[in-house]
């Protein structure tokens, strides 16, 4: 198994995984969503609040906003010490306090900890009129996008099969798939249409190329055909900025091989052989 | 105990007893005033 990356810094991601099997590969994408912990808004105490927005609407947005998360100083809530209760190894207390007229912005939220603050200062809470008044306060805890998609570290993540087109000796240049192609990826190479330089990862594997060929009356078999290598996945991942990418992919991998140690140790448990 | 309402038209303090009406300027459109007491809730 290899991963080999095309891009790679704090907010995106795009990488090849390839020798695995789709089993891995969804595995993967799964931990990556759902496994890797981050901080996020989950109980509110509302002192005040006279804005337009219902308590209960204003605590749902509250939830939403990415917050910057430091994973060696926070852990999460579920294997703290505290046994969920919510402590400052698990949980950061953010005030808000707004009097209109104003829009309330995330920035607003003035966090206890430093580091845990919101990851963009400009998201809009509530609108303030003038006389309006907003007094809260929040608490975010580290847990997982398996208990609610607030703790979702990712937004886009996902993987498609590494695309494979082949070209036969039928093709005439007609360029009709070249202009059929959404992406663009096609190009007349000489007496033959090719793929351009760099642009195979781009193909979404709809095949209509391989529909305009037909339609050019070339016979049953199209001269382009698209299929998919079976083995070999493009990933694409993206941040919400509470962690950079890199770190989502370690602690996913990190997440997989710990369940796979358990599954092997309650095995080897069952089957009565603890020697290895 | 009946809970304090706010009339529409003169912002006075109303209790509301029988009638939905404010005493004071007979306006009938009162709002109910939020309560003193903290709401915890859930970010879901």
């Amino acid at each position: 198994m290899e991963i080999q990356f095309a891009s790679l810094d704090d907010a995106a991601s795009r990488f090849t995984l390839s020798g695995a099997s789709p089993a891995f590969a969804n595995a993967l994408r799964r931990a990556m969503i759902a496994d890797v912990p981050t901080l996020a808004i989950e109980d509110v105490r509302i002192y005040d609040n006279t804005s337009a927005l219902f308590d209960e609407m204003l605590a749902h947005r509250l939830g939403l906003i990415p917050i910057t998360t430091d994973l060696t100083a926070y852990q999460s809530r579920d294997a703290c010490s505290c046994n969920g209760a919510g402590c400052p190894a698990c949980s950061v207390t953010f005030t808000l306090s707004a009097e209109g007229p104003k829009v309330v912005v995330s920035g607003d939220l003035i966090p206890q900890d430093p580091k845990a603050v919101p990851v963009h200062a400009a998201i809009p809470i509530v609108k303030l009129v003038k006389g309006q008044k907003l007094v809260l306060e929040a608490k975010a805890v580290v847990a997982t996008g398996k208990e609610h998609a607030k703790w979702q570290p990712t937004l886009v993540c996902g993987y498609k099969n590494h695309p494979v087109i082949t070209i036969g000796d039928t093709c005439d240049a007609c360029g009709m798939c070249v202009d059929e192609c959404p992406r663009e990826i096609l190009t007349v190479k000489g007496k033959k249409v090719a793929v351009a330089a760099g642009k195979l990862s781009e193909c979404s594997l709809c095949r209509l190329c391989e529909r305009a060929c037909i339609s050019t009356g070339i016979g049953e078999e199209p001269a382009i055909k698209v299929s998919a290598e079976p083995d070999r996945y493009i990933f694409v991942v993206e941040s919400d900025g509470s962690l950079p990418v890199k770190e989502i992919i370690k602690r996913a991998l990190k997440h997989i091989k710990g369940q796979s140690d358990e599954l092997e140790h309650k095995i080897r448990e069952i089957s009565g052989d603890d020697k290895k | 105990m009946a809970s304090s309402y706010k009339c529409a038209r003169c912002k006075q303090k109303v209790e509301i007893d029988v009638n939905v009406r404010c005493p004071y300027c007979g306006h009938r459109i009162l709002f109910k005033e939020r309560g003193a007491a903290i709401k915890e809730l859930k970010a879901r």
